[in-house]
């Protein structure tokens, strides 16, 4: 954008927002041009709005000076989903984070974008009522962003993604304009597809979330097994056995050790692979579903059971589960984490054709991951500074994407497809399919001034397959 | 296939069409929307009333031949199946294993899956399982212009491209023809018992809120006013509290103790329980959503919280009794639905006292939907209620999926 035409916008939106609402200069732009992915070119300007109204001026402003917007919240997203690849403005909704309503009485709360994750629950919590998505990220991570990429957690198991909970949105759209809606309007599902778009057909405003029930009982539990394999094929046996757990949840001996390093919580480091199983409800189902589980665990080969006798143990579990990533961080220069989903009895062949690439590439390989719905999180273990590595980290994602695939899953179970995918996803879907999506896209934002570069591939041609960016996530 | 089965409104279809597979209903609809005449979807016929006559009407595609099972692995607790599958079917194959999907349809053995999912249907389990639509994993359509097009897949967590399952499912068959579709199923619980207690006079307000307050929650709880003819109990004074407990047997013998001192508290004197026939006793109560009585009377949802049902229905109340019509209603405690079932004793009368009717319940009850009405009556009535704010975004999206309006045109909110 030429200096004037850049002038002049960031004149407008400050004019809009008030000078504490815009930045633009290049050391606080500095902070916007990056995800949990990876960094691209600086923003004309972030802006920082207070309410839908500021967020719709902004819309409006950049839209007049055909300036992209991409979307924000805390900037947790793993597939540069945030990431402002061609500039434009970037809009964060980090100060949008109050709590609008918490109705106990029909489990409903009413939030702005910003709100974190956690946060909500905590609030809840008095009422006897949480929060059901947990993604690893809850701690910092936004509502508005966990609901633009339909994130999930460990717990999406038992309760679904952000989708199954957001039951009314509001949203600015590309002329500006305020819209609230509801999955009970009359008519087509708005919500949801708005859900999971990834910011690319409007921006979340507002949030109406349903809230659950408090579990009565909760027990987790540790297994631990001679490799990731037969841990896979213990929950394979929970899964279709239909035992009702509320999280399966698989670290191999790389992870353990990493977050053992860190946290201290308990877990066997010896183990090739520990598995962390949660079951909650009524007391009488959860002792018995967890018998029941530890007899499974014991048939596919178990060296160890373990039950959290309190709350303390139990939460110290989690946390230690939930900072995997950021733990294996402290020890790896960098890593690359991948979100593919298989259907759940592939899990063991798919861990072990993830092993084998990595093998092949020559890179170490840590597995963390969601096994109840079959969703692998491979952490690939590179050097950012050694080309050699950083060609094999790119080259080993795109092998293991296809070997999912290949098993009747896909690219993305919960991160999003984002900027980093984006190449990838013809592999799942044809050149139809994706026109179709490109229907929807087109209803919401013709002229694509929303997230640009996000999800659909680059190519003119669909059904097109290029090598993914090489610049990737540093610890 | 006579023609007469699918009449809609005052219209008769010029062609009934019975497509075998999906490439043969991507193909007819290519046809179909190349040549300017409008094709409406039927399933099982028994959602069809639903949403607006369409304004054009020229070929009815038939598609419960598309009826195969194409994919299930029990242990994955996934399956596969075409649009046509009626939902029973649905409900067997899985059973067989041990799952089920809760889809909660009046009339399975009629209803198709493609039908259900396309109605947006939404039953009383939801607030247990959830909606539908999110056990919806994937679907294959074929759009207006013939193109087939798939969106998720058979894994149970996605996020791989846009979600245009969720856009299909509740849009009346207006967008795209559902081909197949792919769900996530869960264990079927070991235990049913349906919980069946008259109400006596001045107990309801203390019911609910007592059943609110269950640590134990039920699957579905809802307070039936009059549907003899599906209920099987007396109803008391204040209706009949129909309750389904799913679970383990303890878990479900352990709410039924607390369940029974609930009511004993709200001065509910008899439950009845149902246990080897609760399956079959909770689906007379899903019929009664959308049974009629013959041309004489038409059947509303109101959507709406738990916390407001009681002015909901003493709304449909007062505009019944003002045009003379008998009220039966279903009260979901845990969903906050309100179904309203109005009625005139005589046909000749049913008509101009609906008409009347539908037009004063336009203020008091904006939001409610009309699930049933007699054919010929649905024409002159408000079958969607007031219009939602993205209706604007509506007409686009339509315009996207289906520009030559070849998909039941004037079907759908707004006259989409």
């Amino acid at each position: 954008m030429l200096t004037v035409a850049a002038d002049r916008l960031r004149d407008e939106l400050t004019l809009a927002l008030g000078p504490g609402g815009v930045l633009t200069a290049p050391e606080d732009l500095a902070a916007y041009a990056f995800d949990a992915y990876s960094d691209a070119r600086l923003p004309v300007a972030a802006a920082l709005p207070r309410d839908a109204h500021e967020v719709a001026a902004v819309v409006r402003i950049a839209r007049a000076h055909g300036e992209p917007i991409v979307a924000r919240g805390a900037g947790t997203g793993l597939c540069g989903g945030a990431v402002p690849v061609t500039g434009g403005v970037v809009l964060s909704l980090a100060r949008m984070n109050r709590i609008l309503s918490l109705d106990a009485r029909n489990r409903i709360a009413r939030v702005q974008p910003g709100v974190i994750n956690l946060d909500l629950s905590r609030a809840a919590a008095p009422d006897g009522l949480f929060f059901g998505p947990d993604p690893s990220s809850q701690r910092i991570s936004m509502l508005g962003g966990n609901a633009a990429t339909n994130a999930g957690g460990p717990h999406a198991f038992a309760y679904g993604s952000m989708s199954a909970h957001v039951i009314g949105l509001e949203f600015v759209d590309e002329a500006g304009d305020i819209t609230w809606v509801t999955i009970d309007d009359a008519g087509y599902d708005i919500t949801g597809v708005l859900v999971g778009s990834e910011g690319t057909l409007g921006i979340l405003t507002a949030l109406e979330l349903r809230l659950l029930r408090t579990p009565r009982a909760v027990r987790v539990c540790v297994a631990a097994f001679d490799g990731v394999e037969a841990a896979s094929e213990c929950v394979s046996s929970i899964v279709a056995a239909g035992i009702a757990a509320t999280a399966l949840e698989i670290m191999d001996r790389t992870i353990v050790r990493a977050v053992e390093a860190h946290y201290r919580a308990g877990y066997p480091q010896e183990a090739g692979a520990v598995l962390l199983v949660e079951v909650a409800g009524e007391s009488p189902d959860v002792e018995a579903s967890e018998r029941a589980i530890a007899a499974l665990a014991r048939d596919c080969g178990t060296l160890a059971w373990r039950s959290a006798s309190s709350a303390r143990e139990r939460e110290a579990l989690w946390a230690a589960r939930k900072g995997a990533a950021g733990a294996l961080g402290r020890i790896a220069p960098n890593y690359y984490i991948q979100d593919a989903t298989v259907p759940r009895t592939r899990l063991p062949q798919a861990i072990a054709r993830v092993e084998a690439i990595a093998r092949e590439h020559r890179l170490p390989v840590g597995n963390v991951f969601h096994a109840g719905d079959g969703n692998l999180h491979p952490l690939l273990i590179f050097d950012r500074r050694e080309q050699r590595q950083l060609d094999a980290v790119v080259a080993a994602g795109h092998d293991i994407l296809a070997a999912c695939i290949d098993l009747g899953g896909t690219i993305s179970g919960e991160h999003g497809i984002g900027y980093e995918k984006r190449e990838t996803l013809p592999l799942v879907f044809s050149a139809d399919d994706i026109a179709t999506m490109e229907r929807l896209r087109g209803a919401f934002d013709p002229a694509r001034g929303f997230n640009p570069d996000k999800i659909f591939p680059s190519g003119a041609v669909c059904g097109e397959v290029r090598t993914p960016s090489p610049t990737l996530s540093h610890a | 296939m006579s023609a007469k089965l699918y009449a809609l409104g005052t219209h008769l279809p010029g062609d009934v069409e019975t497509p075998a597979t999906l490439a043969e209903l991507a193909a007819l609809l290519r046809a179909c929307n190349e040549t300017g005449r409008a094709a409406v979807l039927f399933g099982g016929r028994t959602l069809q009333g639903l949403g607006a006559v369409p304004k054009r009407y020229d070929v009815a595609i038939d598609c419960t031949r598309l009826d195969r099972v194409i994919e299930h692995e029990p242990r994955d607790l996934t399956i596969a199946l075409e649009a046509g599958c009626r939902v029973a079917t649905l409900d067997a194959v899985l059973a067989a294993c041990g799952q089920f999907v809760p889809l909660d349809a009046p009339r399975a053995a009629a209803a198709t899956i493609g039908g259900t999912l396309a109605s947006g249907w939404l039953g009383p389990r939801r607030a247990t399982y959830g909606r539908a639509r999110d056990f919806v994993i994937g679907t294959i359509v074929a759009l207006a212009d013939g193109t087939i097009a798939k969106a998720g897949g058979m894994v149970v967590k996605n996020v791989t491209g846009y979600d245009l399952s969720k856009l299909y499912v509740g849009s009346l068959g207006t967008l795209a023809a559902i081909g197949q579709a792919n769900f996530k199923t869960l264990p079927l619980p070991s235990v049913r018992r349906l919980a069946v207690a008259p109400l006596p006079e001045g107990s309801r307000a203390r019911t609910t809120a007592n059943i609110a307050a269950l640590a134990t929650e039920p699957a579905a709880a809802l307070i039936v006013t009059g549907f003899a003819k599906e209920i099987d109990a007396p109803s008391g004074v204040d209706g009949c509290l129909v309750l389904l407990l799913e679970g383990s047997e303890r878990t479900v013998d352990a709410a039924t103790r607390e369940l029974r001192s609930a009511l004993g508290a709200a001065g509910v004197p008899q439950t009845r329980l149902i246990d080897r026939e609760a399956g079959f006793a909770f689906a007379r109560v899903l019929d009664a959503y959308v049974e009629t009585l013959g041309s004489r009377s038409m059947t509303y949802r109101s959507l709406g919280l738990p916390s407001d049902t009681t002015p909901r229905i003493d709304a449909f109340a007062r505009v019944a009794r003002a045009n003379r019509l008998t009220l039966e209603t279903i009260e979901d405690v845990r969903t906050g639905d309100v179904i309203a079932r109005l009625s005139a004793r005589l046909v000749a009368d049913f008509a101009t006292r609906a008409k009347l009717f539908d037009g004063e319940r336009r203020t008091a009850l904006a939001e409610a939907r009309i699930l049933v009405a007699p054919e010929k009556l649905r024409a002159g009535l408000d079958a969607w209620g007031a219009p939602a704010a993205s209706l604007p975004l509506m007409r686009t999206l339509k315009s996207r999926f289906d520009p030559n309006g070849t998909l039941a045109p004037g079907r759908y909110v707004g006259g989409i």
